[in-house]
């Protein structure tokens, strides 16, 4: 399978007040397309920073140190490095090829914005041009917007070839002038409330008009995956998406993403803690600690056989359903970002920690076939690829 | 809404009824001579000091003297102003429009410049820009306003000779106290009822003077809102619909225009009315310094002369202004936050 996004000794920190916080350590991970990706690891190990450093959201104190990002949107052609492109040339793709839903569907909706307003903006970032040249072909086929369709047709012809050109922007400040754009924006509320109901709720024509504060949690999710939906993303990234919702909409909105999966979206990169959900909807799978990949590979792998004693050991710590006695749990907690722990960040927890552990990092290998550990234990037992 | 407004302003009958009972309560501490003694003006009045008592019924009990005062201002009759020389409702009249005048090109000019400053320096923060107007903002707001007035007054009239103080020029106000006939007041403020009167050089004039005035204003009362709404821009900027606006793929001037600016806006609502409220009482040092006799200047020359039917209407006043101006900025917070619904 042809990749379609890599990322390669991503490094980002966190400059607080208590200091450098390294964040993410030289973080590698590759995702396939056509593939669901799962990245599992505990709460504040940075699975939200990696997220948001590959599309470059990180919010300040945070700043990205280093590494490449690597998409290719089509398969086969030549990556583009994500980190050096322009802040412009971001904009078109944050939203168009990659999209991200988030964690808080409370906090991720601008509360004085409609609904309509914040799902149409996706039309309005990426598709302006080409709404633009519908509506001028609709025009020139005698349908008539109003009083102001000569206007429409000088204004909306300009759009469809470049639509962030200056004079657009110059013309919005004038009286009379600013209006150029109704159609398009009619027609983003129109597509709005196309993909708000493909999102399987109701009344999506009333919906619109309506603010964040009048939705339940599912709905206000939904919203938010509508946002991240709406131009059809090669790469969709659910950052704990599911995590506050309650188990029966959190099922269906899982239900929904694999739905969506199959219909129109290539990829998805589902971050959560959640090991069941990663068992039930991905095929590959990546653990993350303090900032590093440790281990990555086909689920059903990982799962079954897995090499590397953190993810040994989350694994036995899920709770079971015929389970007697005590949780298990992993010793000690986890390590302050702003002092690493030296070679493996781990190394002060495992069980199977080695005197080389506390001094080298270990690097991720393939151990057997298309199964990654970055572990000198593991290494060690297995010793290479068998 | 309408039943909103209307419930909002029938309340209103109950605070200045509540104002006018502390302001009342508060000048009753003083001994009916004490207050006599501020009708005397000169030394052989002094000796009329107990039939001065008698005339105003100072001896009275106080719930008598309210209710006298209550049926004198029912029927419109606020008393008779010692410092204006005149009934307290035409003084009013008087003075009012000078203050009004001022804050009538002040305050826009307060609420733009500071929600703009503050917008720009909150989104960029840290940068050069934010530094330097928050250095401004500091001294502004903590250099003593009359000393900031004088400094002003120094440059612009002493040595540049730009603009004077005064509201006209006196050529000007005498030509307009002697034709009455010829120029209306129709507002009582100079630089309209110039235009009214088809006098645009009467406009252009009273505009000079109120050059410096609004300058003084602005530059005093613009720190605070700047800051307010510097603050509230930071906070928005760092929540996380901006992050979903971002990777939305909008550019950074709608974030923060469009998405983070009107939830910031939420507390500046506050206060940016209450500052205007506030300036509506008039500023006694800008006042002073710049001759221009308005409330504030008013109020502070009745104060000092124990002006008794004055400091009732003028708290009486400043009671309204404060119910009207929170009735608007409740109208306000409907509008820009649709989460307030308004019953």
């Amino acid at each position: 399978m042809a990749v379609l996004l890599t990322a390669q000794d991503l490094t980002t920190n966190f400059y607080t007040y208590e200091g450098v916080v390294r964040a993410l350590d030289k973080f590698t991970l590759s995702i396939d397309h056509g593939c669901t990706f799962g990245l599992v690891g505990e709460s504040g190990c940075g699975k939200s920073v990696t997220v948001r450093s590959m599309l470059r959201v990180i919010q300040s104190p945070g700043v990205i140190e280093g590494g490449r990002v690597l998409f290719s949107e089509q398969a086969g052609t030549d990556p583009i490095d994500l980190l050096e492109l322009s802040e412009e040339e971001m904009e078109g793709i944050r939203g168009d090829s990659i999209s991200m839903i988030f964690q808080e569907p409370n906090a991720a909706l601008n509360p004085v914005l409609t609904i309509g307003y914040q799902v149409a903006e996706s039309f309005l970032f990426h598709r302006t041009a080409q709404m633009s040249t519908r509506i001028c072909e609709k025009i020139d086929g005698g349908v008539s917007f109003g009083l102001l369709t000569p206007l429409y047709r000088a204004m909306l012809s300009i759009a469809a070839k470049s639509p962030k050109s200056r004079f657009l922007k110059a013309c919005s400040r004038i009286p009379l002038l600013r209006r150029w754009d109704t159609p398009v924006k009619d027609e983003a509320m129109r597509r709005a409330v196309d993909i708000i109901g493909k999102l399987g709720i109701a009344n999506p024509e009333e919906i619109v008009t309506r603010y964040p504060h009048n939705l339940s949690g599912g709905m206000k999710q939904r919203i938010v995956i509508a946002i991240a939906l709406a131009c059809h993303p090669t790469l969709l990234i659910a950052d704990e998406a599911t995590s506050n919702l309650d188990v029966t909409v959190q099922a269906q909105i899982l239900q929904l993403l694999n739905d969506l999966k199959k219909e129109s979206i290539s990829s998805i990169l589902l971050i959560t803690h959640d090991l069941g959900v990663v068992a039930e909807t991905c095929e590959k799978v990546g653990v993350m600690y303090a900032g590093t990949l440790c281990e990555t590979g086909k689920v059903e792998e990982v799962f079954s056989r897995p090499l590397h004693p953190y993810t040994q050991a989350l694994l036995t710590s899920v709770p079971k359903f015929h389970q007697e006695g005590e949780l298990q749990s992993i010793e000690g907690s986890v390590p302050n970002l702003v002092y690493p722990p030296s070679g493996c960040r781990f190394h002060p927890r495992c069980p199977k920690a080695m005197e080389q552990c506390s001094i080298e990092k270990p690097e991720l290998k393939e151990l057997r076939k298309g199964h990654f550990v970055a572990c000198h234990y593991a290494e060690a037992q297995v010793g290479g690829l068998v | 809404m309408t039943a909103y407004i209307i419930r909002r302003l029938l309340f209103l009958v109950f605070v200045l009824f509540g104002v006018s009972i502390l302001i009342f309560g508060l000048l009753s501490t003083f001994s009916p001579e004490r207050r006599a003694a501020a009708y005397v003006t000169t030394p052989q009045q002094a000796e009329n000091i107990p039939l001065i008592i008698k005339e105003y019924g100072l001896d009275k009990p106080i719930y008598v003297q309210y209710g006298k005062w209550i049926q004198q201002v029912a029927q419109g009759n606020l008393g008779w102003s010692l410092v204006a020389a005149r009934p307290v409702a035409k003084a009013f009249w008087n003075y009012f429009p000078t203050t009004l005048e001022l804050n009538l090109f002040a305050s826009p000019l307060v609420v733009i410049v500071g929600i703009w400053l503050g917008t720009m320096s909150g989104v960029y923060r840290d940068s050069f820009f934010d530094h330097s107007t928050r250095i401004a903002a500091i001294v502004g707001w903590s250099l003593p306003t009359f000393l900031f007035a004088l400094i002003l007054l120094m440059i612009f009239y002493g040595y540049l000779d730009l603009f004077s103080p005064g509201i006209l020029s006196s050529e000007l106000a005498l030509w307009v106290a002697n034709n009455p006939d010829q120029f209306v007041r129709y507002t009582g403020m100079y630089s309209i009822d110039g235009l009214l009167n088809g006098r645009p050089d009467i406009t252009l004039n009273a505009l000079n003077h109120l050059v410096l005035p609004v300058l003084t204003q602005v530059i005093v009362v613009v720190a605070l809102l700047m800051r307010v709404m510097r603050s509230g821009m930071i906070e928005e900027m760092s929540k996380d619909y901006v992050i979903t606006a971002k990777a939305k793929g909008a550019d950074f001037k709608t974030i923060y225009q469009k998405h983070a600016k009107r939830n910031a806006l939420i507390p500046v609502i506050t206060v940016a009315g209450q500052l205007v409220a506030l300036s509506m009482e008039g500023s006694i040092a800008v006042e002073v310094v710049f001759n221009r006799q308005g409330m504030g200047w008013w109020l502070a020359e009745s104060a000092t002369q124990l002006d008794m039917p004055v400091l009732m209407s003028v708290c009486m006043f400043v009671g309204l202004v404060f119910v009207i101006s929170n009735l608007i900025i409740d109208i306000m917070y409907a509008y820009v936050d649709p989460r307030i619904r308004l019953h």
